[in-house]
């Protein structure tokens, strides 16, 4: 058996520490069990051998781009198009029913009507804002989670939920499962790639992009896309003087001798071997990674429609640029941030929807419409899959007059590219876009959906933590089947 | 055949439900396992308890501890020397014919030691010392005086910081950081220098404030309990009433509990929150119990006095106030109670006659609004309104002395819901208040020292207090009593002469959202002693305002309360102001919309973990599948003293009988000496964890060390230490490479590779620049700026790594939960977002880019070459000294050829790179 069918037989596809255990000692690899996993990695990269026929069934993606609003977009301001708002506008808000109503950071107000008109788009015919013209000429390649639910209306356990399956910190996120599911597809660039918004990280910070109690390896590799030194650590610092090219090199060399001549006595253990390679892949990064921030190559003109020369579009749409050239090269998964933390700036618009939504829509309409077609053009939808999310939505009625207020009972999200049936719509709202009404999409059922899209099946993809076999989706989940082709 | 454990319930939760902890169906599938995990592990010799006797019908973790003999073996027959670890395991190992390591070399055996048990590795001078040192007992000596270093209690606090996921800011989207976090770091630094007995270890740190009332050090072991992240939007920010409110309280109790029983128990009762356990036998019903032990605790900046004397003063005013607060009435009728009502009202008397308006030359807003002197001295204010406004009045017309100032606010028709607020809701927030003395003919002014101030009505969260801190964030507020005249009294620290020709100049910064004073008078009082104008609730003035025949008992009790009260906070006052540590608290100044209970809130017990869905109420109490005779009662759940209920858990938690916690502390402990426990899974000791690998070993180790070490910490390391099984080598070519891969049986020392902290303080120590100045605040070793809401801004890139905040040990280091040290991170060193009884050992590829290129490590490098510089003149020489400094050892004939050449061309500095990255420094045999 080579490496690479060994990588994809039964017992580790079960990706329980059993199972690595027996593996590893089939092996004889001693503790240096999970070290072993990354040679294979390697091994199977070297091949120039993207792990492709995953354990549960065939994938439909292979790899993902992610775009998180962080705050909590305005769904009834952006795709749930509700005119029963309209009607009601002013008026005190009552689902009736003696259901108590109640915002978690205010009193709640009157019926807010969306603040900008819809309009029909595409063979589908959805309704989309008007703040989002790009997007709307796309609707046809996205399907859209109409009724998705939260169980927070808070923003740290929302964004811990949306983004690891859980509402306290400490577990896996989302990225760090698809890393540890499927391994690293390029051995000289991340396998999980975060791009946070240039004004700063978002809620929760690198919490969400944590990989919890699984190996460190596996833990988003932030980028500071606008930074002098986008990935840390990946050259020495200036002040560092006395570190010159030569001694790197020689000093590396002699490194390898010195530790292979310590290694000799000392065979069985095979972290030992994996720590030489990983000066080999460190090397091997430091030589690709400055091309992969190098936009200068871009045409002019997909720069422009990226929106790199509108100020109101420049860092989101750099970052969109970034994410699929790193697709391109081989990064399994990249989630890029709109927005940072705090209460302005972002999708958290309590303020007012009018004065505050659409600087957002703005900075992302342009830059995902056109990444979209970019990666359509070159084939990379194919096997990509661009998803839109958020933590949670909005409230139908005012906070303070103009702003909304958070609502984990009702948001949109969607999807689009490898395995996703182009203009469908799953689920609804109440009338008021209050509370997702029927044919709910929890947010395990989302990650469930994804996972699938991936070949994974979302129950069996595990690790003992804690006294259970933990999972992304909890004891939860359920395939949306309707939004795939 | 391997000692692979099979989770038979793992597989197929139906069954695991059937064959849940005992039953005589599942007995069967235990005694099966028992005899099968002996006949793989222990050859032939089969435990009685698991063949199926009469008392095996509970899980291993739950059986009582076993006694058992050690075995007698060739190596322990000799007394002297035996060593009763080295009966079990090589007996073993016997059964399964193999032949332990040989004991590792001096070099080999001291690194060993010192890594482990300070987290440093030895020094030169060190090994030089140990090497030549000939006498018999050498090694022992080297493990006692490393035992008594302070280091040791460094490097075991941090263990214990993994298990408590301690760190110091929040978590979740409001990071906030928390000032005074660090006291428990510590608490547990001292514990474990001071060898303190497990059993008060364990008691302190649940329950230490009720169980040891009278030691001033305990306060600060609470600091376990809040060492986890807190969810401030949720428990803080948003609305009381909301569902999200609740469930956050129920969540962050979970995070409590599960802290609590995974580190003292090794059991994983959060499995229960929504359904009783699938796999071990802990019900919904335990799981809710617990959440009821603390329900009368939040996190919150806990008030103690490390002065014992201190401590019991105010303790005793303490007690006082809770008794007044409880409505005991006994100390009321008291003469002195009297005595000191009718000093009150005969001062009072003279004292509130003794207020005169102010008449000042100039007033000024500096937002530019409008103030005009009214009719009865005070001022009105209208016109423009800022956000923030700052009132300054100067007065020339003064009497000789001042030795207090009153601000009345008062209403007024004209302004919002009648003020004395400017905003729409009439609310006022005076942030700071000052007052400052123009000397005649001075050209600065100076401020006057204010003793206390007083109020006659506090807006919760905003008391008077504030505009006396100097902190501008904080203010007084009145809400929601506005529309009505409010007063405070400020009692300047001593009285004031003033000579003629001086002035007076007043303060009023209202900083805080437009809640600017809409009319307002000052008056200053000559009155000694000032206590007596201190300002009293509304309804005590008009109590004292009536003639004492005309007063009700309830309005006499009231007033004695009153008086009483002002006396133990006035005395208690006086106290030297006591420090915070950031702990489980159940009394403590809210802080917005955090306010203690006041009482345990009730817990429901909640059908599937939803908080829509709640069954019964739940009552305090542990573990049902504990039964031990003789473990204590738990209060009931309509009991109002929160404090007893977590006092019956730390008494449950250390009963000598629990079968739990001896075996989690010993297997803990071995854990960090071999890289794996004796079971595997430190914080899980149920189905889904691993099975002891020499169960018979861990309970007599267990029972050791509660009855013959009397929970000695360092007892138990010196055993573990000084056994022949610790001091083997790491590899041994006798063992068949296919039996027993993964040294579950220990024919060989483990391989570790070096953590985070040990990589780190050591190459500080390697390169000269370790600072082993202990305790106090942590450092900040990155650049902090506030933040666009709560969360600050930290960059580690623009930290100077030659600060001195980056030179003490990894322990003292600021732990940001959601922003860790990179550096750190990438060597597995945990955030404190998770529980880390085992740290993740990885080799990466950030952390090789770490090594090698962060600022951290290449600084180092220069120090270090700096100096070997000074230590040899050639190459030859420091090349040596470099191996003796990284490696303990010299180098080899072509080694020192081939780093002598290579320091020549590129320098001392890069030869230091070399090293630091090497597999033999980072690893450990």
């Amino acid at each position: 058996m080579n490496p690479a069918d060994q990588r994809r037989s039964p017992p580790l596809r079960l990706a329980s520490v059993e199972s690595r255990r027996e593996f590893v000692s089939r092996l004889g690899a001693g503790l240096g069990g999970v070290a072993l996993w990354q040679l294979l990695d390697r091994d199977l990269a070297v091949a120039g051998e993207i792990p492709s026929s995953l354990p549960h069934h065939a994938p439909k993606a292979r790899r993902v781009i992610q775009l998180f609003m962080n705050g909590g977009a305005s769904q009834m301001d952006l795709f749930d198009y509700k005119p029963e708002l309209l009607q009601r506008a002013g008026q005190t808000f009552d689902p009736g029913a003696g259901v108590r109503v109640e915002a978690a950071t205010s009193e709640p107000g009157k019926v807010l009507p969306p603040q900008f008109p819809f309009r029909r788009h595409g063979q589908c015919g959805r309704w989309v804002s008007d703040l989002l013209p790009h997007l709307g000429a796309c609707v046809d390649d996205m399907a859209f989670f109409m009724a998705m639910a939260s169980r927070t209306n808070v923003h740290g356990p929302g964004s811990y939920l949306m983004n690891t399956g859980f509402l306290l910190p400490g577990f896996p996120c989302f990225g760090s499962w698809i890393s540890y599911g499927l391994g690293r597809i390029a051995d000289n660039l991340p396998t999980f790639v975060v791009l946070p918004d240039a004004k700063g990280l978002p809620y929760n910070q690198k919490g969400n992009f944590s990989s919890g109690f699984l190996p460190a390896q596996h833990q988003g590799t932030v980028i500071q896309a606008s930074a002098p030194n986008p990935i840390a650590d990946l050259a020495p610092p200036e002040q560092a003087r006395f570190i010159t090219p030569s001694a790197s090199q020689e000093g590396l060399t002699l490194l390898d001798k010195f530790n292979r001549a310590h290694q000799a006595m000392r065979a069985e253990d095979t972290r030992l071997e994996s720590r030489v390679r990983a000066y080999e892949l460190a090397a091997r990064m430091q030589l690709s990674a400055p091309e992969v921030f190098d936009l200068s190559g871009e045409p002019a003109e997909l720069r422009r429609a990226y929106g790199l020369e509108e100020p109101a579009s420049q860092d989101f749409g750099r970052r969109c640029l970034l994410a699929r050239r790193m697709i391109e090269r081989g990064v399994r998964f990249v989630q890029v941030w709109s927005g940072a933390g705090g209460p302005s700036n972002n999708w958290d618009n309590h303020t007012s929807i009018a004065k505050e939504l659409p600087p957002m829509c703005a900075a992302t309409d342009l830059p995902i419409a056109t990444l979209l077609r970019d990666l359509k053009a070159r084939g990379l939808l194919e096997d990509t899959l661009v998803l839109w999310n958020t933590e949670f939505g909005r409230m139908p009625f005012s906070q303070g007059g103009e702003g909304r207020d958070h609502n984990g009972g009702a948001f949109v999200g969607w999807m689009a590219g490898a395995g996703v049936r182009g203009g469908a719509a799953y689920g609804e709202t109440d009338p008021w876009s209050w509370k997702a009404q029927s044919d709910v999409t929890s947010t395990y059922d989302f990650h469930a959906t994804v996972l699938h899209l991936l070949g994974i099946q979302h129950e069996k993809l595990s690790v003992r933590f804690s006294g259970a076999n933990r999972r992304l989706t909890d004891v939860h989940g359920r395939v949306v089947t309707q939004l795939l082709a | 055949m391997k000692t692979k454990r099979q989770p038979l319930a793992a597989h197929d939760p139906w069954t695991a439900r059937r064959f849940c902890w005992g039953g005589t169906r599942g007995l069967r599938v235990l005694a099966l396992r028992g005899l099968l995990l002996a006949t793989l592990a222990f050859g032939s010799r089969l435990p009685a308890t698991e063949a199926g006797s009469s008392v095996s019908n509970a899980w291993w973790a739950l059986q009582p501890l076993r006694s058992v003999l050690p075995p007698r073996s060739p190596e322990t027959s000799n007394p002297a020397v035996a060593n009763p670890i080295d009966g079990f395991i090589r007996g073993s190992l016997r059964s399964k014919g193999l032949i332990p390591a040989p004991e590792a070399d001096r070099r080999v055996l001291l690194r060993r030691l010192s890594f482990d048990l300070t987290g440093l590795g030895p020094t030169p001078e060190e090994m030089d010392r140990f090497v030549a040192d000939a006498a018999p007992d050498a090694y022992e000596r080297a493990v006692d005086r490393l035992l008594a270093s302070p280091r040791y209690g460094e490097r075991w606090a941090r263990h214990w910081m993994d298990v408590a996921h301690f760190a110091e800011t929040h978590g979740h989207d409001q990071d906030r950081i928390r000032t005074n976090a660090w006291p428990y770091r510590d608490y547990l630094i001292a514990s474990f220098n001071s060898d303190k007995p497990y059993s008060r270890f364990v008691q302190e740190q649940v329950a230490g404030d009720v169980m040891y009332p009278d030691d001033s050090a305990v306060t600060v072991a609470l600091g376990f309990l809040a060492a986890g992240p807190w969810d401030e939007s949720s428990l803080r920010d948003i609305r009381e009433d909301t569902l999200d409110r609740q469930m956050g309280r129920y969540l962050d109790r979970d995070d409590i509990l599960t802290t609590v029983m995974q580190t003292f128990a090794s059991v994983t009762v959060q499995c229960a929150r929504c359904h009783d356990h699938k796999f071990d036998p802990v019900t919904q019903r335990d799981y809710y119990g617990l959440q009821a032990v603390f329900s009368g605790v939040d996190r919150a900046n806990r008030p103690y006095d490390s002065d014992p004397a201190v401590h019991r003063q105010r303790r005793e005013l303490l007690r006082h106030l809770a008794l007044l607060n409880q409505g005991d009435r006994s100390e009321l009728a008291h003469p002195e109670t009297q005595a000191a009502i009718q000093r009150l009202e005969s001062a009072r008397k003279d004292a509130v006659s003794s207020w005169s308006a102010i008449a000042p030359d100039t007033f000024l807003s500096a937002s530019g609004a409008r103030m005009e002197r009214q009719a009865d001295g005070s001022f009105f204010v209208s016109g423009r309104h800022g956000p923030t406004d700052i009132y300054t009045l100067s007065v020339r017309e003064l009497p000789p002395r001042v030795t207090a100032v009153r601000l009345e606010v008062m209403p007024d028709d004209r302004l919002p819901q009648k003020g004395p607020g400017r905003e729409a809701n009439g609310n006022l927030h005076l942030s700071e208040f000052q007052v400052r003395l123009f000397l005649p003919g001075a050209s600065a002014a100076v401020d006057v020292p204010m003793k206390k101030a007083s109020a006659d009505y506090n807006q919760p969260g905003w008391i008077i207090d504030h505009s006396l801190d100097g902190d501008e964030k904080s203010a007084w507020g009145i809400h929601p009593q506005e529309g009505e005249r409010h007063h405070a009294v400020f009692e300047l620290a001593s009285a004031l002469e003033i000579p003629k020709g001086a002035q007076l100049v007043f303060v009023l910064k209202q900083l805080h959202g437009g809640h600017c004073i809409g009319r307002f008078r000052l008056s200053i009082s000559s009155f000694s002693p000032s206590d007596a104008l201190a300002a009293l609730p509304g309804a005590i003035d008009q109590i004292l305002a009536k003639p004492k025949a005309e007063r009700s008992s309830e309005e006499a009790a009231t007033l004695a309360t009153t008086v009483m009260r002002h006396r133990w906070e006035g005395e208690s006052s006086q106290l030297p102001a006591p420090a915070y540590v950031y702990a489980a608290a159940s009394d403590f100044i809210p802080d917005g919309g955090l306010k203690p209970s006041g009482r345990p809130r009730p817990v429901h017990i909640l059908k599937r973990g939803e908080i829509t869905q709640p069954l019964g109420v739940a009552s305090p109490g542990a573990l049902s599948c504990v039964s031990v005779a003789g473990l204590p009662a738990f209060p009931s759940a309509d009991s109002t003293d929160e404090g007893l209920r977590r006092a019956a858990l730390a008494r449950w938690l250390t009963h000598p009988e629990n079968p739990l916690t001896w075996r989690s502390i010993v297997n803990r402990v071995w854990h960090h000496h071999f890289g794996r426990g004796l079971a595997g899974t430190p914080n899980d000791f149920g189905r889904m964890g691993d099975i002891p690998t020499h169960p018979e070993l861990l309970d007599w180790l267990a029972t050791w060390f509660r009855d013959d070490a009397h929970g000695s910490m360092k007892q138990l390391h010196r055993l573990v230490v000084t056994s022949q099984t610790y001091r083997q080598e790491s590899r041994n070519p006798s063992t068949p490479s296919d039996v027993d891969p993964e040294n579950r049986l220990l024919a060989r020392m483990n391989r570790a590779r070096l953590d985070a902290e040990q990589i780190r303080d050591t190459v500080l120590q390697i390169s000269g620049r370790l600072d082993l100045r202990m305790g106090g605040p942590s450092d900040h070793q990155f650049d902090l700026q506030p933040g666009i809401h709560v969360t600050p801004r930290v960059d580690y890139t623009k930290f100077n790594v030659d600060d001195a905040a980056g030179r003490r040990r990894g322990v003292y280091r600021f732990l940001f939960r959601t922003l860790p040290d990179p550096f750190m991170d990438a060597l597995d060193c945990p955030a404190g977002d998770q529980w880390m009884p085992v740290r993740n050992a990885q080799v990466t590829i950030q952390q090789a880019l770490g090594l090698w290129n962060s600022a951290f490590m290449t600084r180092q490098c220069e120090h270090f070459a700096h100096r070997l510089e000074q230590s040899a003149a050639d190459v030859d020489a420091q090349v040596r000294e470099a191996f003796r400094w990284v490696f303990n050892r010299p180098p080899a004939r072509d080694e020192a050829a081939d780093f002598t050449a290579y320091a020549r061309r590129h320098g001392l500095a890069n030869l230091a790179r070399l090293l630091f990255n090497s597999n033999e420094f980072v690893f450990l045999d």
